[in-house]
């Protein structure tokens, strides 16, 4: 099952890249991505405290159940205004 | 409640938000809120900020906060404008009025979108500096 994952802000520069596709099995739950993409992009593990996760335009909490087609964006605290 | 809503490149035209302003007879309150970029960021003088934003889930987000505004104040209107891209200092970054009876409830939720605005909206900004 196919995922897509985009970065914004300065998590593009810690990730290196602005999005990427990840292949996660059936059921697998949205915090079993993040130490995914922890591992690969360790710039971005060192974030992980104040990392805001959403799925398709909604914040998600790390028992979300991924679905095929998901879109999950990771970025920092948010400085509107 | 009646909701404008725009994220926007284009300088935020003060005076036509104004001159649009829309009011029944029961409205008594119109606060409005202007946020402003500053000269410096941290003691530096910057040039300006670059917003970044992720647009669709900003607009949710925002939505989102109007909802839970109107279930909190009796408003009969939210208008919303925030500038993304480069915004030079001294221009306008974020405008926001509200539209309620009374100011109480007018300040209220204005303070409650702005304050909410900077915790959920996914909404980034990077300064500047002149001496790049």
């Amino acid at each position: 099952m196919r995922v897509r994952v985009h970065f914004y802000s300065y998590f593009k520069d810690l990730a290196g890249l602005a999005e990427v596709t990840e292949t996660v099995a059936p059921g697998s739950r949205l915090e079993a991505l993040l130490e995914r993409l922890f591992l690969r992009f360790p710039r971005l593990a060192a974030m992980r405290k104040s990392a805001l996760v959403a799925v398709g335009v909604d914040y998600q909490s790390g028992d979300y159940i991924l679905a095929e087609g998901d879109e999950v964006s990771l970025f920092p605290p948010v400085q509107g205004g | 409640m009646r909701r404008e809503l725009t994220l926007s490149e284009q300088r935020i035209d003060e005076q036509a938000l104004w001159r649009s302003r829309a009011m029944s007879a029961g409205m008594g309150a119109a606060v409005c809120f202007v946020g402003v970029v500053r000269g410096t960021e941290e003691g530096r003088a910057i040039s300006g900020l670059e917003y970044e934003a992720f647009v669709p889930m900003a607009l949710r987000q925002f939505h989102l906060l109007f909802d839970q505004a109107e279930g909190r104040w009796p408003l009969e209107s939210v208008r919303l404008v925030h500038r993304v891209g480069n915004v030079g200092a001294g221009e306008a970054s974020l405008w926001i009025e509200v539209v309620a009876p009374h100011r109480e409830e007018a300040f209220a939720a204005c303070q409650f979108i702005v304050t909410e605005m900077k915790r959920v909206v996914p909404i980034w900004k990077k300064a500047v500096l002149i001496d790049n």
